[in-house]
């Protein structure tokens, strides 16, 4: 048979065609890597297979990461780890197998054969068994031993579960070095029958929990031979939740205890640590799977629990409840804090009356309903049934709308006084539920709101008191130091400056009994905070003057130059820059001292401290300088402000 | 025997006959008296100016003016005035204590003989050079003063020949702060001094000390450039004319002494620390 051109030319199409299908199906289906990997926290030596979709990486094919690294092991630990498993399609399938260690080595080694041995002891943990997409199934143990001597010396942890896609199936087992539980589940994962946890550590006391369907009837226990039925839920028939049996279970049958009994008695912890330490192991594994593709791997150990689900008013009203409690409790715990009013209600019999109020509403009023909504911040407030919870919450019965207190008292009778809202027929919070504590609440936030309005203003005013009291002390002390500065140096100081400091002694003394005549004490308190603000300036600048003549000293040595007279043969002092130097002494120095002892101004006085600070430093800065040109223009100028501007300096501001 | 006699005579008439010229010159000028004669102390007013003008590190100029007035008998006390004195030189400081100085001075010469029908004015020329040594001595300041001068002087009478002369002097000075620890401005101090002034020359015969002065003066320092003084001066000197009379005179001096210096700062720093 010949072919034709055309039919051979088809022929050939169609191969290169197949050839290139295959080869992109090919790549698909096998790729493998082999080399370096981090997961999480472990980072080790992965080899793998996968395939790409769409630019995505899809684990298919056996998986492998591992390390284990004999120098740190011999240096100092090391820490190993071997994941072993298969992936399908991104979902871990099939037998896995995880182990982690945690070794240190004794140094002793051994040849045996063509190896060497080294002894390790520490830590093992492994686990193995099947996982159908993501999910454990079949059997599972995990196991935490000690290693000592490269030998199993104890069982740390051990826990034996049945699962069937995921949800735990027939009996279990849970160990610890101390604790053992066993028990059983449905089909469907809730926990049925009895579970026994042995306290295998010290008293040898155990624990049954008896549960039917899930819910927990009742819990025996025994110590010491001493067995004793509790009931937890007896044999409700209400609604329930299924949940799993984890913190906020036991916190669950708290809440309903306590509504039952009225006293706080957790019970189920040594159990639920169990199991949450199992829960941590099984979370160390799906943190590991779930990093690499897509699982759950966590065990669910189902319960279930009577629900009394909030209507959507009663989540309103615990809303209101919350906010008239927010408010009423920043009241009454600042107040309770509030070191003034703790002083006050010492001597103030009517400061004493409205902090007793302030701390019975706290008490009576605040603290059950603070309870309440701790149980609702923690999710768990539909696990109980309202009415016997809130009527435990007050288990000697609501607070009454007036409120009586006693006042103590060291001189006097002790007193009784009540506090009533003039509005209190209006309220009512007798009933056991969220619309009566919305009530109370209310009731609680205005007494509060009405008392805060009553006391501040007092506080206050005492506040101002007390505050013009300490500021009056520092003031007459900062009066007393500017005193005792001009006395002791005025006697030695030149009469010009001698003048000037006693007037300023007397500006000061001036001002103080024109405060002191004032009586309002809320101007008295602004004057005052403006005296002594004043005063410190005054002492500054009382300083400032009294360093005056040191300074003109300083000035005189520094403004002085070494000249050899030829016809004494003798090196001999010569003042230099005399205009500058003249122009401070004989204008800028009495313009000081002038303006010092003019009307007394605080604001002056502290722009002169600025300026006579300035002034000082610029005159040995102008030593080095070259000044002829100021010098020229020094010439017979006596006006100070002109000198000032001379300078170069910061004249003092004429106040607007 | 009569050989050696008569040589001794021979010898001896040699002598005479060599002295003999000498003996009769002296015979031409003035005798000398037999006793030192002590003319009348004549009064005199010195007016001086004294500059030290520094013009670099080491070297200063030296520019003094006096103005010196004699008695006459018109006027008695202060009298006319007899010299001007321009004395100029270039100092150079060695350091603080010791300096030197070399110029010239011209000095105007009056008559003041009123009978003299002679020139009423003459110039005088010198050459000088003067060497200043001064020691701290407590608070006070003592100085030790050398000047050479070289003179060429002329008389009143119409064309008179210059004669040459030399001057040896040698002052020695103190300076004693009355009011301070130290010579320094605002400062009066008390100046003792004296001066010996030698000179020789072909003309000088027998009349080698002119003059020794004794001054104390009283002065004040206004400011390291500025200093006044004045003070009271008595001399004596032999006469050029004849060795044994003396000339004597009372002075009184008033002298104000100056010391600019016209550097730019920037020179002038770090002044004058030579070698302190």
């Amino acid at each position: 048979m010949y072919l034709t051109y055309p039919s051979l030319n088809k022929l050939i199409y169609g191969v290169l065609f197949l050839v290139f299908f295959c080869h992109e199906t090919t790549a698909q289906e096998n790729l493998h890597y082999k080399g370096p990997l981090t997961v999480g926290k472990y980072k080790g030596d992965a080899d793998y297979g996968y395939k790409l979709i769409e630019g995505d990486t899809v684990l298919n094919g056996s998986f492998n990461l591992k390390k284990a690294n004999l120098d740190s092991l011999l240096k100092k630990q090391d820490y190993s780890f071997d994941f072993a498993g298969n992936f399908q399609n991104n979902y871990p399938t099939g037998y896995w197998k995880f182990q982690f260690g945690e070794f240190q080595s004794n140094n002793q080694s051994q040849v045996i054969d063509y190896q060497y041995r080294v002894a390790i002891n520490g830590v093992q943990e492994k686990t193995s068994g099947k996982i159908v997409k993501g999910k454990p199934n079949g059997s599972w143990t995990y196991t935490v031993s000690k290693i000592e001597d490269s030998k199993v010396s104890q069982t740390l942890f051990k826990s034996s579960i049945d699962f069937n896609n995921g949800v735990p199936q027939k009996s279990f087992r849970v160990e610890n070095d101390s604790l053992i539980l066993a028990g059983r589940f449905l089909r469907n994962g809730l926990a049925h029958d009895e579970w026994s946890l042995y306290d295998s550590f010290g008293t040898g006391a155990s624990e049954n929990w008896i549960f039917s369907n899930g819910l927990l009837n009742q819990i025996q226990t025994e110590i010491d031979g001493d067995s004793k039925n509790e009931t937890i839920y007896g044999t409700f028939s209400g609604t329930t939740k299924t949940i799993n049996l984890d913190e906020k279970y036991i916190k669950a049958i708290a809440i309903y205890q306590f509504a039952n009994s009225g006293f706080d008695n957790t019970v189920g912890g040594k159990m639920q640590q169990l199991l949450a330490q199992n829960a941590a192991y099984y979370k160390k594994i799906d943190d590991i799977l779930s990093e690499l593709g897509e699982s759950s791997f966590l065990p669910e150990f189902k319960v279930k629990v009577p629900y009394f689900q909030l209507t959507e008013e009663e989540q309103q009203q615990l809303v209101l409840i919350s906010e008239n409690y927010e408010a009423a409790n920043a009241i009454s715990t600042s107040f309770l804090a509030d070191t003034q009013l703790n002083i006050l209600k010492l001597s103030d019999n009517n400061a004493a009356f409205q902090y007793e109020i302030i701390k019975k509403i706290a008490e009576d009023f605040l603290k059950p309903i603070g309870k309440l909504l701790g149980y609702n911040d923690q999710d768990i407030i539909e696990f109980a049934p309202r009415q016997q919870l809130i009527q435990k919450l007050w288990s000697s019965g609501k607070p009454s709308a007036t409120i009586d207190v006693v006042i103590v008292s060291d001189t006097t009778n002790n007193t009784n006084r009540s506090f009533s809202l003039d509005t209190k027929e209006e309220f009512d919070f007798s009933n056991n539920d969220l619309g009566s504590l919305v009530q109370l609440s209310l009731y609680a936030r205005e007494s509060l709101s009405s008392i805060k309005n009553k006391l501040e203003e007092r506080l206050t005013n005492e506040k101002r008191q007390q505050e013009l009291v300490s500021i009056e002390e520092k003031l007459i002390a900062k009066q007393k130091e500017l005193h005792i500065r001009i006395d002791s140096s005025a006697n030695n100081s030149p009469s010009s400056i001698k003048k000037a400091l006693n007037i300023l002694k007397e500006h000061s003394d001036e001002a103080l009994s024109s405060y002191s005549s004032l009586s309002k004490i809320e101007s008295k308190l602004i004057k005052a905070k403006e005296l002594s603000s004043c005063y410190d300036q005054l002492n500054v600048l009382a300083e400032n003057i009294i360093k005056l003549p040191e300074q003109e000293e300083t000035i005189k040595i520094k403004y002085q130059d070494r000249i050899w007279n030829p016809f004494m043969a003798t090196l001999m002092d010569e003042e230099v820059k005399k205009r500058i130097t003249s122009a401070y002494r004989k204008v800028l120095v009495p313009y000081f001292l002038t303006h010092a002892q003019e009307e007394f101004k605080c604001k002056d006085a502290k722009a002169l401290n600025v300026l006579m600070k300035d002034t000082y430093q610029r005159m040995l800065e102008l030593r080095v300088e070259n000044t002829s040109k100021l010098e020229r223009k020094l010439r017979k100028e006596t006006d100070p402000l002109k000198v000032i501007a001379l300078f170069g300096l910061q004249p003092i501001k004429k106040e607007q | 025997m009569k050989n050696s006699i008569s040589s001794i005579l021979t010898l001896f008439l040699l002598l005479l006959a060599f002295c003999k010229p000498a003996m009769a010159q002296d015979m031409d000028g003035e005798i000398l008296p037999s006793e030192s004669k002590f003319k009348d102390p004549k009064t005199r007013l010195w007016i001086n100016t004294y500059g030290n003008i520094r013009i670099s590190k080491r070297l200063f100029w030296v520019a003094q003016t006096h103005f010196r007035f004699e008695e006459t008998e018109a006027t008695p006390f202060i009298g006319q005035v007899g010299q001007i004195y321009n004395r100029h030189a270039i100092g150079y400081i060695y350091n603080k204590k010791i300096n030197a100085a070399l110029g010239g001075v011209v000095r105007i010469n009056f008559n003041t003989d009123e009978s003299s029908t002679d020139r009423n004015v003459v110039p005088e020329f010198r050459i000088w050079h003067q060497y200043q040594f001064a020691q701290p001595l407590y608070s006070a300041m003592i100085y030790h003063r050398i000047r050479i001068e070289h003179r060429w002087t002329q008389g009143f009478e119409e064309n008179s020949d210059y004669i040459f002369r030399n001057r040896w002097r040698y002052m020695f000075r103190a300076k004693i702060p009355l009011n301070n620890d130290k010579l320094a401005p605002k400062t009066l101090y008390i100046s003792p001094e004296s001066e010996l002034i030698m000179q020789s020359g072909k003309t000088v015969v027998g009349s080698v000390m002119e003059d020794l002065r004794l001054t104390t003066t009283l002065g004040y320092i206004l400011t390291p450039r500025l200093t006044v003084a004045g003070g009271l001066m008595y001399s004596q000197g032999q006469t050029l004319e004849n060795a044994g009379e003396f000339k004597q005179n009372w002075t009184l001096r008033f002298h104000v002494y100056f010391s600019p210096d016209f550097r730019k700062v920037k020179n002038k720093l770090p002044s004058i620390h030579l070698n302190d």
